[in-house]
């Protein structure tokens, strides 16, 4: 047992949960400990997620802009420009965030434990290096941080040869001819479109009737149509069988229904689970979820009220954005600070090609609270700047109340959605009116010109 | 080139092999014929029109001259890829069952045989180290969810060099009564492999991340490489496993696990439980390709 004196908190992972825990509970003037089973801090967000994918959706894009402006300038690019290219450049981002947020930690004066973390008790963990010897140390709160990793289908052989999974996928160093994703939400639709653009034969299969069904239709809608346009093909209301390699070159789907699909590789995204399995949460007082989670109040606080849990492992909406704002709200509340106001309108940003973005109610839910919803649409080859950049294929929907004057949710779809939406987001916290966009003046020519478009459309609609 | 042989010292025998080797790597003239076994499997294979597919593939996969072989050549303007072939299963995807036929029968024919008269023994245990170390490549990868088809090819070319000097120095030899004994020979294998290897490579035009596995694999020698694919830290590791299973003088589990390398892959004593428990496999799949 270790007798020297508690840390104030102790988390347990780095990714961007653990670290602003980490952060905040430092920059409180407390001594922390911060451990991580990996060398490196960052967790799976710098790594193999967040960084990484949008890393890769980016290269792909500028590539294929390129290829594209190839005609245009009348120039050729290399023959040999392949997805080492893109990988290599993905390898230096990470590295170089890595660098930073292990630096950012070091100045916050962290201390910082390498190694696999496992409850002792609710006060006490232990910290067990590569080598084998272990460490324990004692604190007065903890934050358990630890993330998630891809889900592996009980029916589903994953080798990270021919069947990949998320982690898998982002060290492939060729292009397949094609590619079945399994799966409908955020990460097979985040990769589906990056491997589409860049003239990989994909079919995406997964049970649900369209992708991504929590979000707008019509914005889903706008996104399998460009997916199709680059070659994709989204198979909705399937159940899988089975999938297999079959020992030459291709994997074979089979489908409940008897169609069979093949393709050279595989994706399996098909859900995350928790990192739990190592910390031992009985030691300290905690169950897990049957769901394999671990539960929390809303201000992160598990059932030992000393230990919170942050991120991925308290399940969605496992946006980086929103654990990052879990671990500081969490350790405000362990030390007694105040927090704030909880967020109100979170957005949500998913970067497909074309990008979408959502934040408030969406039209059904407008109608379902406030008993009806007037919706105003702008699509960006009618905006000046959607001609001029080339950003055609795009749409915002601002959904307002049945008067059509109180703002309820924003909605877009196309290149930028992801930043456009924080203007609708600081609208929504601020309940402003939606003749707030008409009135005032937007940078001319902007994408952010779609909102007063959108403005005018629920105004001409609005009952005379 | 054939080397006069007029009664040498050892000495002097060893000096003017080594300068032999040493103008051969020069010169970029170094070759790299199939195993007898090799090439009587891929000639039945490939010649047969009710060919299993997968045997075919899998014969690819187990042998390092073989595979160095069809990727050189799928490389080549005759193929034309439309992007570089950089893995044996995008080679196999690419050409298709018969294409891939065609062409490992041509190397075959066209390789020439390996002569092994007198180190079969060790010609053996080249070969199997090789696959050997590509198979624990893969499961390393496996392990970090990391690109298994890279670290298998980097794990099956990492010591390519070494049958390349004996090929080099059997074929220099006038008097193939009189060869060097293994004892003799074994230093120099291992003191110009890395060299013999890499300029293979790079003659060969064989991926840029197998190039630095083979360039970069040793311990700590690792730390120099760049690629994102992280093939030389894994086949430091897989080279070091294959030899702990073929070589029963080698280093014991117990030291073998202390390795910087594995610390530099982050891997816990349960990562190496799981490694340890594929020795037999590993051992057992290895031993039926060269029967």
């Amino acid at each position: 047992m270790n007798t020297s004196s508690p840390y104030d908190l102790i988390v347990i992972g780095s990714g961007p949960a653990g670290q602003k825990s980490a952060i905040q509970g430092a920059k409180s003037g407390k001594r922390v400990a911060l451990i991580e089973q990996n060398r490196e801090v960052g967790g799976a967000c710098v790594y193999q997620g967040t960084i990484p994918s949008k890393t890769l959706r980016e290269s792909a894009l500028q590539m294929v802009q390129f290829l594209q402006a190839t005609d245009v300038f009348e120039f050729r690019m290399r023959d040999d420009v392949k997805i080492s290219t893109l990988m290599t450049r993905l390898d230096k981002v990470v590295r170089a965030h890595g660098a930073f947020m292990t630096e950012q930690v070091a100045r916050n004066g962290i201390e910082r434990y390498h190694g696999r973390a496992q409850f002792v008790s609710d006060r006490e963990v232990q910290v067990k290096g590569l080598d084998g010897v272990t460490r324990s140390i004692r604190g007065n709160h903890i934050v358990i941080a630890t993330g998630s990793r891809p889900r592996v289908p009980a029916h589903i052989p994953i080798d990270h040869e021919h069947i990949l999974d998320s982690d898998s996928i982002l060290s492939l160093i060729y292009l397949p001819k094609s590619l079945t994703v399994l799966g409908g939400g955020v990460i097979a639709c985040e990769y589906a479109s990056i491997f589409a653009l860049l003239g990989v034969q994909v079919t995406m299969i997964d049970t649900a009737d369209r992708p991504l069904k929590f979000l707008d239709q019509e914005l889903t809608d706008q996104f399998c149509g460009a997916f199709e346009k680059t070659g994709g093909h989204y198979h909705g209301q399937q159940q899988i069988q089975s999938a297999q390699w079959d020992g030459f070159s291709k994997v074979t789907t089979h489908l409940e229904n008897g169609e069979i699909f093949e393709s050279e590789k595989m994706l399996v995204a098909l859900g995350r689970v928790a990192n739990i399995e190592h910390l031992a949460i009985q030691a300290a007082g905690l169950e897990p979820t049957p769901r394999g989670l671990i539960s929390v109040n809303e201000q992160c606080q598990t059932t030992v009220p000393h230990i919170y849990a942050v991120g991925d492992v308290i399940g969605p909406p496992s946006l980086a954005s929103c654990s990052m704002e879990q671990g500081r709200r969490a350790v405000c509340h362990a030390l007694g600070l105040d927090s704030g106001d909880a967020p109100e309108h979170i957005p949500m940003g998913i970067y497909t090609i074309p990008e979408m973005s959502s934040v408030g109610l969406n039209e059904q839910e407008a109608i379902d609270k406030c008993g009806g919803a007037l919706v105003g649409r702008a699509r960006f080859h009618e905006i000046a700047r959607g001609q001029i950049s080339g950003m055609t294929n795009g749409l915002l929907k601002l959904v307002a109340d049945a008067e059509g004057e109180k703002l309820l949710g924003v909605h877009i779809v196309g290149e930028g959605a992801t930043e456009l939406i924080h203007i609708g987001q600081m609208g929504l916290l601020h309940h402003i009116d939606i003749d707030r966009f008409i009135e005032n003046i937007f940078n001319f020519p902007t994408l952010a010109e779609a909102y007063r478009v959108a403005a005018l459309d629920i105004a001409k609609q609005r009952k005379k | 080139m054939t080397i006069a042989s007029t009664a040498p010292t050892e000495q002097e025998e060893n000096a003017v092999l080594r300068a032999h080797i040493t103008t051969q790597l020069e010169q970029g003239t170094l070759d790299l014929p199939l195993l007898p076994v090799v090439a009587n499997q891929v000639l039945q294979v490939s010649g047969d029109p009710n060919a299993d597919a997968t045997k075919l593939a899998a014969l690819i996969q187990q042998d390092q001259a073989l595979a160095g072989q069809i990727l050189r050549i799928a490389n080549s303007p005759a193929y034309l890829p439309r992007s570089p072939i950089v893995s044996l299963q995008q080679a196999i995807a690419w050409l298709g069952m018969n294409m891939l036929a065609g062409l490992a029968f041509s190397v075959s024919v066209q390789s020439g045989i390996f002569s092994t008269k007198g180190y079969e023994k060790e010609v053996r245990h080249l070969w199997s180290h090789a696959l050997a170390t590509g198979l624990f490549g893969k499961e390393i990868a496996r392990r970090m969810r990391h690109n298994v088809e890279n670290a298998f090819l980097c794990g099956l070319l990492h010591t390519i060099g070494k049958p390349v000097i004996l090929h080099l120095v059997l074929t220099s030899q006038t008097n193939q009564e009189n060869l060097p004994t293994w004892t003799d020979l074994e230093p120099v294998i291992q003191e110009y492999h890395i060299p013999a290897g890499s300029k293979l490579a790079e003659v060969w035009k064989l991926p840029d991340p197998v190039q630095e596995a083979i360039r970069l694999y040793p311990d700590q020698v690792y730390l120099q490489a760049t690629s994102p694919t992280k093939g030389a830290i894994i086949t430091c590791l897989a080279d070091h496993l294959a030899s702990h299973v073929f070589d029963s003088s080698y280093l014991d589990e117990e030291t073998l696990r202390a390795l910087p390398v594995i610390q530099d892959l982050n891997f816990y004593p349960d990562d190496m439980d799981a490694l340890f428990e594929l020795r037999e496999g590993i051992q057992q799949s290895v031993e039926a390709f060269l029967v």
